[in-house]
């Protein structure tokens, strides 16, 4: 068979960033692919050569032997390339239907909005996708903006589409319908290049191509390799998570919550009563599928909504509906889930970024002037600490990947924590060797006696960390495990809202 | 075929001044067309805009004096920009300097030039940032659009004024809107003999030097710029995005307000209603070519003061409709505002296949 797609020794430079060096794959029809590699190893900027949004310093991409002159995005959907990007380009103040036909020939020929929406229609039917054309995609959940941004790659005529790490913000129940459809897309003869972290995702694929520092480490057929062999491919070495870590000993009381209720941004309630304590020295994992009110707790606790009843006591004080800066000045850090626009400022560079809400503490200012040599004495010590890699701590943290922008985070909100570090889905989108990283560090600040609250959807990243797993539904804590009686498959269970028969259970599990 | 049009990651600075160059062509052709059809010389028209910007020292000592007020509009309305706060009341701002600065000047006016002077900046400076700070209060309690609020605040400060000048500080001797002549030792002190720049060109240059230190350098530069570019984790890091709304507004209504005090006390030497032309809408135009940069103001600031100046001096030299006049310095501001969007996109052209 021929393949559908060749990359042939694409080089592709920023300044003196090598991102790809003479990376070479071939994707056959009908077939799944994965780009495995660390954060930075140059995967998103592979892709986006493919779909001619970068333009490469060297190399060819042939599709059906045919090679491609791709000057920008729109040569590559001539080509039948489609790709759904790591962040979401759509309009959030126009339909679904608008949405997927801007931008096409459709749209800049007379607009036949009609018999464009039956050709939707169509593929819906096809894949089975339930979407309403008429909402507004600022009323969907990122779940069902993924699915609008693939219809739109099919509508577009796609038969090479690239995905991104497109599970990273769905839900395990989301992802295991998207590989489905996978499946009967490549049925259909379609191929799709699959750029992902989650090794279990990994392994639906038929070959993977490994990059490690933008050159390729080789191409494997998926169902000859194995996990282990992946990530040394991947990294140099074993890694296993789910290993058990020792435990601490569990103090006072830290983060109290009673009773604590506010709402979404909708308006509509998304803690309903919440009460929970951490307490020095314990990691709490929170398991439940993102948007169970996760994000309005953490935001909640660090002053950044309001809580419409209960209380929050931090370290014995209380501190409900207290400023933002007053509770990080009481020594809590947050580690938001949404990276690019909550935790960082993008345009700055990684210096800045890494003071930002410490702009005005003695250790950086003085008299109300930054005091820069401070900032970057600070800064050339985090990037060491925590392996930031970029070329300078001058780099601007929008072009950083996206591991190493969460870096930048943790290593900002563990310099200016003292007491507690609240983190909202901290692994996602972060390779195995950082996430392993990260981990550690977490146990060491918990070793210090700091309370640790994480969100996660990974059961095994909560199983392997948390000293206590509590499940989070519907903006209640539904129920408790110890770490040495967790029960993955009740936890799933309530994680699913199957309260009822599962409550039953969980008294057994609470000791 | 066809033409693709493509937004720049990293803009390149070669493309910038190229299409600045090429924006400054377009509006020469365009303009000369006009004057043609006015029936203008354009040798002679050419000759006498030169002329009246920077042709010899006299000339070039005016336009520094009609830069002055245009590099304080233009750096209030960058430090506003900057939070993405958008005043539009620069124009306002300053005003309300200047009439407060004027009602200072009637109350110490026997003191000498020495506290004087700079107690009248500092007037104006209070009186801009006061009704900047209105806006700036209506938007962090209220939520009321700044944009909306400013360009009404510009009505109502005009109609205050012309309210004063009808009567209470109305010069009797005068048939025109206007106050007498504020006392001597309130007019700002000349920098050269025989020429008109005054103390203000100099106060102005420190402006920019002071907002370029403070936006660059400071603990409140760094919050306002991590509000512009991300309000939202400015917020969620706890930096007070209703207080430094406050400042931000405070601030860039206090340096409008300064080109109040160089206009009344540097240049007309009375307060009326025509003490500025439109400096505060200019000023946001100058901004925006400059890329908010306050050390790139100082130089478009220049180069337009110029432009009006040499506008002025060609109406005098052709005689063409003084309408004329403003419509071409339209159409220089207008390519101007093209070229520094056009510097943000490249273009390509493909053929379909
Ligand atoms: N526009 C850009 N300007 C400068 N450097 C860039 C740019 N885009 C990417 N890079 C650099 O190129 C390298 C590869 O980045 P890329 O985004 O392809 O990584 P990735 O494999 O997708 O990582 P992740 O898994 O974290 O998404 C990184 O070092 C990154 O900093
Ligand atoms: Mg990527």
């Amino acid at each position: 068979m021929r393949p559908v797609l060749s990359v042939h020794e694409v080089t592709k430079k920023f300044h003196q960033v090598v991102a790809n060096d003479r990376v070479s794959f071939d994707v056959m029809p009908g077939e799944i692919h994965c780009l495995l590699g660390e954060n930075g190893a140059g995967k998103s900027t592979i892709a986006e050569c493919i779909y001619g949004f970068h333009r490469p310093d060297g190399g060819t991409i042939s599709v059906r032997s045919k090679e491609l002159d791709l000057r920008s995005p729109s040569d590559a959907i001539r080509s039948g390339i489609g790709m759904v990007h790591q962040h979401f380009v759509l309009v959030p103040s126009m339909t679904v239907l608008e949405n997927i036909v801007i931008g096409t020939e459709v749209a800049t020929a007379i607009l036949d909005m009609r018999e464009a929406a039956e050709r939707i229609a169509e593929i819906c039917r096809r894949y089975n996708v339930e979407m309403d054309l008429n909402s507004r995609v600022s009323a969907l959940t990122v779940g069902q903006q993924q699915w609008v941004e693939i219809v739109k790659a099919l509508f577009l005529g796609a038969e090479i589409l690239i995905m991104d790490e497109p599970t990273a913000v769905l839900t395990p129940q989301e992802s295991r319908r998207l590989f489905a459809i996978f499946r009967e897309m490549c049925e259909s003869g379609m191929s799709i290049i699959l750029i992902s972290h989650k090794l279990d995702e990994v392994m639906q694929s038929d070959r993977v191509t490994v990059l490690r520092k933008g050159k390729k480490v080789g191409t494997v057929e998926t169902r000859a390799s194995s996990k282990s062999e992946l990530t040394n491919m991947m990294v140099g070495r074993e890694i296993d998570l789910g290993a058990p870590r020792p435990r601490g000993v569990i103090g006072s009381p830290m983060i109290e919550l009673h009773g604590l209720c506010a709402q979404g941004d909708l308006g509509t309630p998304a803690l309903n009563g919440m009460t929970l304590t951490v307490h020095r020295g314990e990691i709490v994992g929170i398991a439940g599928v993102a948007g169970n009110g996760q994000k309005e707790l953490f935001e909640t606790l660090t002053g950044v909504r309001k809580a419409t009843d209960g209380r929050v006591v931090f370290d014995g004080k209380e501190v409900t509906n207290h400023s933002p800066r007053d509770i990080q000045k009481a020594g809590m850090g947050h580690i938001p889930d949404d990276r690019f626009s909550e935790g960082l400022v993008p345009d700055f560079d990684i210096q800045s970024n890494l003071i930002l809400g410490a702009q005005r503490e003695p250790a950086f200012s003085k008299m109300g002037f930054l005091r820069f040599d401070a900032i970057r004495q600070f800064a050339r010590d985090s990037i060491e600490a925590f392996a930031i890699k970029a070329p300078s701590a001058q780099t601007a943290c929008r072009t950083l990947s996206g591991g190493n922008a969460q870096k930048v985070i943790v290593a900002r909100e563990f310099a200016q924590s003292t007491k507690a570090i609240l983190a909202n889905q901290p692994s996602r989108g972060l390779d195995i060797g950082v996430i392993e990283y990260m981990h550690g560090r977490l146990t060491d600040k918990r070793d210090e006696n700091f309370a640790i609250l994480i969100a996660s959807e990974e059961l095994d990243e909560l199983r392997s960390l948390a000293d206590r797993i509590v499940v989070i539904f519907k903006g209640q804590i539904v129920g408790e495990f110890r770490h040495d009686a967790v029960d993955l498959e009740r936890i799933g269970l309530l994680m699913a809202g199957h309260t009822g028969e599962a409550a039953a259970k969980t008294s057994v599990g609470e000791a | 075929m066809g033409i693709v049009i493509e937004k720049r990651l990293t803009p390149s600075i070669s493309w910038q001044v190229a299409s600045i160059l090429l924006a400054l062509l377009a509006s020469f052709i365009i303009s000369a067309l006009l004057l043609k059809s006015a029936g203008a010389d354009l040798g002679k028209a050419g000759a006498a805009l030169w002329d009246g910007a920077f042709g010899g020292w006299r000339a070039t000592w005016k336009t520094l004096v009609k830069a002055t007020p245009l590099m304080l509009t233009g750096v209030a309305a960058a430090v506003a920009f900057r939070a993405r706060i958008w005043n539009i009341g620069a124009e306002g701002q300053l005003y309300a300097g200047a009439i407060f600065a004027y009602w200072v000047s009637l109350m110490v006016g026997s003191l000498p030039a020495l506290f004087l002077v700079p107690l009248l900046f500092a007037a104006g400076a209070v009186g801009g940032s006061l009704y900047g700070g209105l806006a700036g209060y209506l938007r962090a309690r209220f939520e009321v659009s700044e944009v909306l609020s400013t360009v009404m605040l510009n009505y109502i400060v005009l109609y205050f004024l012309s309210f004063m000048l009808t009567n209470p500080w109305r010069d009797p001797s005068s048939f025109f809107q206007q106050s007498p002549k504020v006392v001597d030792n309130s007019l700002l002190p000349n920098l050269m003999p025989g020429t008109k720049l005054h103390m203000g060109f100099l106060v102005a240059l420190a402006v920019v030097v002071i907002v370029h230190l403070v936006m660059t350098r400071s603990s409140l530069g760094y919050e306002i710029r991590a509000v512009g570019l991300n309000e939202k984790a400015a917020r969620f890091k706890g930096i007070d995005v209703k207080w430094v709304t406050m400042v931000v507004m405070l601030i860039s209504g206090g340096i409008a307000g300064i080109a109040g005090v160089t206009e009344v006390f540097g240049v007309q030497g009375r307060l009326n209603p025509g003490i500025s032309v439109g400096f505060g809408f200019i000023g946001i135009i100058i901004a925006v070519l400059a890329l908010l940069n306050p050390v790139a103001i100082v130089f478009v600031a220049i180069l337009i003061g110029g432009s009006i100046n040499g506008g002025i001096k060609l109406q005098v030299a052709t005689g063409v409709p003084s309408t004329l006049i403003d419509a071409i310095q339209a159409i220089i501001l207008l390519f101007y505002l093209a070229a520094a969007v056009l510097a943000r996109y490249k273009f390509r052209i493909v053929s379909n296949g």
